[in-house]
Order: C-alpha cells, then structure tokens, then sequence
C-alpha cells in the first residue's frame, strides 16, 4: 500500500472516441508518467487492433473476408472470441458479437425507425453460431457478416491498461475510459475511490456516487447513442433476435472483478431489459440499475 | 435454455471466460491486494504393517510495508510404529524384519523465510531448523527472483546450507556431523494466457555421516559363519534433481491440467524417474477436484545389496529405499473456497512400491512391497 506522501497523478487522453483518464498514486512522477504512458499506449494498441472502424484492425480483416477464406488469428483474440461465446451462452443468445451489422439499418443520427423489411434484409446476417472458429482461424459462414468487439472491447482495454501499469509496478492506480473504469489497489490510507455515476437523463447530474475500494465498474445505457421517435427511445444496443432497440432499463452499472466481466454483464443485463434486474439479483451481481420508468434499483 | 445450476454458474461461467485473457482478475479474490494468509494442515500417513506418521502443520505468509514479505512455518511429526532394521537371509531368501519394540518419536520444525521486493528483482533469506531426538539439523538460504517481459518469465537463482548432527536413540555416543551445501537455477516462462512451464535444477553437495546406526544386515553362506553387517555409506553425497511443471488451462472444459517431471541422480549410483500428471477441475466457483496419479522409478545404489559378501564390502547397505523399485501412486484432492477468504481442502492418496513396477522390470526381488495410506485435511484464510 503507498504511504500517504505520495502525490495523485491525472493523465487524460483521446481514444476510442472519447476522453479518458488514467490516475496514479506514487511518490515518483517519472514512474507514474511511464505507468500512464504505457496505458495509453496499451489502449491505443487494443483500438488499432480490434476497432471495426479502421481497415487494417484484425476484426476489419476478418470481416473483409466474410464467407470467404478463415483468417489466421493469436491468442489474445482466441481469448476474446472465447469469451464473447461465454457471454453469448450465458446470455441465452442474447448477447451476439455478430449484430453490429444492424447499424446499417439504425443510423443513430437521424430519428427515422427502420422499416421491418430493412431490418429482415440484415437479420440473417446475425447470428454467433454463424462465426466459425477452428484451429486459430476464424471465417464468418456469409459475406457481408460482421464481427463488433463492442460489447467487451473498451472494458478489456481498461483490464489491460490496469495491468500493464501493475507491470510497471504501480500499486494503487485508477483507468477511467468514458465511464469504464478499473481500479489497481487502494488509495492511500485505504480509503475507496470515488466513482461518479451519470444520470441516464440528466446530463449536469450524477445519479449516485460510488465507494469502490477493488475491481472494475461498467456502465451500459440507453442514453449514449439513441434517437427518439415520436417519444419512443431507440438506443445503439440491439436485440440480435429482433433488430430493435433494447428496452426496459435506461441504464445498468455492474461492479465485477474484471472491466471485461462488468461490461457484458451490463450489455447482457440491457438486453434483457426488466428480466435483467432478476437476472442480475441471482447472480449476486452489485449494480445499480435504472428502470425505463426511472425507478432506481441499488443493489450497491 | 435456462441455466440449470443456478444462476451463481453464469457469474462463474463468465468469470472463467474472463480468467482466460490476460488480464489481472481473479474470479475468486477481488482486486484488492491481500496482505497475506495462514493455514493449518494435517496430515496423515500410514504404511502397512509399518509406520504411522501425523503432523499438523502451522503457516503463514504476510506482506508489510510496501516490499516486504514473511513467511514461516511450523510441524511436528509424530512418528510411531515399526521400522525394519535387519535384511536377513536366515529364510534362504533376504527378507527385511522387524526387530526391537516399536518406536515413537516426536520431530519439530520450524522455518522463516523474508523477502524483500526491488521491483522486478526480489531477494530472500531463509532458516530451518529441525529437531528429533536422533537428529537436528539446522540450514539457511540465500534466494533471488528476476523478473523478465513484463513478468512472463522469472528466473530463480539459490544458495543454501545445511548443518546436520546425526546421532543414535540406541547408542548415545553415536554424535556425528553432515553438511549439505546446496545450488539452485529455474526458469519459470508464461507461454500463453493459460499455459505456463517452470524447470529447476539443484545440485547438493553432501559430506559427513550417512549411515543409518539403526539398520543391520544378517547374511547367512553355504559354509561358514554368518556375518552381521551394520549400515555403512560413503561419506559424501552428491546429487542433481531437476523437476520440470507444466500448467495448462482449458477454459472450455473449466480444468486444468497439471504435470511434472522430475529427474534425479546422484554419485551412489541412484537414478530416479518421477511423472505426476493431474487435473484439477473445477465443478463451480466453489468446488474443485483434482484426480492425479504419480509414477516412480529408481535405480539402486551401487553399494545396495540385500546379502553382504565374505569378506563384507567397505561401503554397503540393505535399505530398501536405496534398492530398485517404482511405485504407483493415485490421489484425489477436494478444494472449497467457502467465501473470498477461506479455503478447505482435503486430499487422500495412495502409495504402492515394489519392485516389478520398477523401470524395465528389473527390480530387486528382496524388495518388501509398501502399501501406503495419506490423507490431508487443510484450512487457509486470506486477509
């Protein structure tokens, strides 16, 4: 544990779309900007690697060959594509690393509901049981399929962010990226950090303030892409079954051990809109979720 | 499909799925670092016809001020029941006997080993002390960690010693020394986000006094009288053990699997083979099972004889455990983590020597086969 004449260190950065803050207790300032430094750098790896949004990503590769031939992928990805079929199984389908297709027909920056035989026009193109993953190469079944890191892949940056400055033998230490965040030991005299949680609605208030002392917290809502339409909301995370837009929860925060493990259970517990609350309760999970009423349910 | 066990799987299915990337989650102690644990243990062994062994074992380990870290440890044996002393061939064939009344003897020992952290360099000092009414031996360590590619790879690098008196309940003017200087080299190397290999070697240098004062060889010839032999070995031993482990996770089948090899030889002549290979699977996020079956093979020393010659060898023993045997031995270990700080374990096992599991079948058939009984009982706690 650092003693207390260590200073708190705030390095803030770009990536992912968003701004986010790496924070370090240490009584060394070289040591705490190295740690960030490499965090940084850590996260901008994982986004040039796994980004659906630029070319030369190993998700963009695999997608460019899309009922074509299997590519060649590492381990880190095996892992990863291990992991989204967990949570796909553990989901009951639900959570599909395959939907992000969908947004072809949801364009979040017009408030226009995509007309049903749209939406059947992509559907076939969902489904994880179409990806085909054999001795280290992966090839999805149909062209124009797409596989989308987005459910897990800033909450694993976070997880990899925080050991990479465990690493650089940081003991107590904070990644925060646009509200995912994983924490690396106590403060200071053992106090908990404090974590800000935004309303779902209102945008100059936070909804609560948490006490984390260890772990990682995720938040998933329907306020980060969305559109209205004739007072119904329609949000970025989709029903891979449906095509549409999850509902009954505007917002779910799940503390876990691991970011990666938070973030799909937050995205598994949208999903499931009002039955993710059940869900959530017998798994034992700590949340704090809003009902699309506005009911808060603290579960912290 | 609903989920059958209860929901608490899903939490541990994920938390599984999770463990397999290379992240610093655990699924069963949250992110708060732990300063440190003690346990219990007992442990129990019987051989059949022969010796019965108890100990209770006390341990802990804490971390303090930032970089450092102790650790110690503290048993007693209690060794009761009968140990053959006399290799007779009185039968026409040598066969070990028991004489004397049975023993009961109590040994103590204890151990502290401190650790201090430089980032990836670690240094640590040890001391043991053990001591019977028999026997007392007294040891220190030097040890240093290094580690590599952002801790990947760790290289161990030790030096310890060990000062020994050896004496006799039968005999009290028995009091001799034996020194023991030993060396260690390893290599542990994290080969993928679920596998990882770790090789050591050490070489130990002994000189002093290795004979057994209570074992006796009685060997009758076609002609003459027969001789009455006592236990001498050479007064130095050295010796290389080399153990290799191998640990890989299946995340899709939630085991493990788990296999070491360890090579042995020395300058008496000994060499022996040991493969354990085990897996530890988990049933949920409490439960755990690990089946394993260990094999072992040795070669006998040179000086090993069951029968001794006219005139006797200088150098010459009729211990069985430095004849040629192998052995088989199956073990069942039962784990429960009943909440994030304690910990059940239970393990019980197996032990059966004799000589036609040697290597190659050559055995020696003076061999007196060992069946053995083990069970252990443990409890840590983490704080």
């Amino acid at each position: 544990m650092p003693d207390t004449t260590s200073t708190l260190y705030r390095f803030t950065f770009f990536a992912m779309a968003a701004e986010n803050e790496v924070q370090v207790h240490s009584q060394d300032p070289a040591l705490a900007e190295r740690a960030a430094n490499a965090a940084i750098a850590e996260v901008k790896r994982i986004e040039a690697k796994y980004s659906r949004y630029l070319d030369d990503s190993v998700v963009s590769r695999i997608n460019a060959q899309a009922g074509g031939a299997p590519v060649k992928v590492d381990d880190e990805t095996l892992a990863l594509l291990a992991f989204a079929d967990a949570c796909h199984r553990q989901s009951e389908g639900l959570f599909d690393a395959t939907s992000g297709v969908l947004r072809r027909a949801w364009n979040f920056k017009e408030p226009r509901v995509p007309a049903q035989a749209e939406l059947d026009a992509i559907l076939p193109l969902v489904g994880w049981e179409k990806v085909e993953i054999s001795n280290a190469h992966v090839r999805h079944a149909r062209p124009g399929m797409q596989l989308d890191f987005g459910g897990f892949g800033k909450e694993y940056a976070v997880d990899r962010a925080a050991l990479v400055m465990s690493d650089q033998g940081v003991e107590s230490a904070l990644v925060n990226l646009a509200g995912d965040l994983a924490i690396l030991g106590s403060q200071p005299g053992a106090a908990p950090w404090r974590v800000g949680i935004k309303h779902p609605r209102r945008d100059d208030k936070l909804l609560a303030t948490l006490p984390v002392d260890s772990g990682a917290i995720a938040t998933s809502g329907d306020y980060e892409r969305f559109i209205e339409v004739d007072g119904v909301r329609h949000c970025h995370i989709l029903d891979p079954r449906t095509g549409r837009s999850a509902r009954g929860l505007q917002a779910v925060t799940v503390q876990a051990t691991a970011c990666t493990m938070a973030g799909s259970i937050t995205t598994i517990a949208m999903l499931k809109g009002r039955e993710g609350l059940a869900w959530l309760d017998e798994m034992g999970a700590k949340y704090l979720a809003v009902a699309d009423d506005g009911t808060v349910i603290d579960r912290f | 499909m609903a989920a059958t066990k209860g929901e608490s799987s899903a939490l541990a299915q994920l938390a599984q799925a999770a463990l397999a990337l290379p992240i610093l989650a655990l699924p069963v102690k949250a992110g708060a670092a732990e300063v440190g644990e003690i346990g219990f243990t007992l442990l129990g062994y019987k051989e059949r016809g022969l010796m019965t062994i108890v100990e209770p074992v006390l341990w802990g380990r804490a971390q303090f001020m930032e970089s450092w870290e102790v650790q110690a440890s503290a048993a007693v044996d209690i060794i009761s029941g009968a140990s053959p002393q006399l290799v007779s061939n009185a039968s026409g064939k040598p066969v070990q006997t028991i004489t004397g009344a049975s023993i009961e003897d109590h040994r103590g020992t204890g151990d502290v080993k401190l650790t201090k952290r430089f980032g990836e360099f670690s240094l640590a000092g040890s001391l043991a002390y053990s001591k019977e009414e028999d026997y007392e031996s007294r040891a220190f360590g030097v040890e240093g960690r290094l580690d590599l590619n952002q801790r990947n790879t760790t290289l161990i690098a030790g030096y310890g010693q060990s000062k020994d008196r050896v004496g006799s309940s039968d005999d009290p003017t028995l009091d001799e020394p034996r020194d023991t200087k030993e060396y260690m080299l390893g290599v542990t190397q994290v080969i993928s986000p679920t596998a990882l290999v770790s090789s050591t070697v050490v070489w130990t240098r002994g000189e002093g006094y290795y004979n057994d004062p209570y074992k006796l060889t009685f060997t009758f010839f076609p002609s003459g009288p027969p001789l009455l032999v006592p236990d001498v070995r050479p007064d130095h031993r050295h010796t290389t053990a080399w153990l290799t482990r191998f640990r890989n996770h299946v995340p899709s089948l939630n085991g493990t699997l788990q296999a070491d090899y360890r090579y042995y030889s020395d300058d008496w002549g000994i060499r022996a083979h040991t493969l354990e290979v085990g897996w530890q699977q988990s049933i949920d996020d409490r439960w755990s099972i690990r089946p394993a079956l260990r094999y072992y093979t040795q070669d006998a020393a040179d000086f090993y004889s069951p029968t001794v010659t006219r005139p006797p060898a200088a150098v010459h023993s009729s211990d069985q455990r430095l004849s040629a045997f192998g052995g088989l031995s199956p073990s069942l270990r039962v784990i429960l983590r009943s909440n994030d700080r304690l910990t059940f374990e239970g393990t019980l096992g197996y032990v059966h020597n004799a000589a036609n599991l040697h290597l190659g079948g050559s055995g020696n058939d003076a061999f007196a086969t060992l069946r053995a009984y083990y069970g252990l009982l443990g409890v840590t706690y983490s704080f």
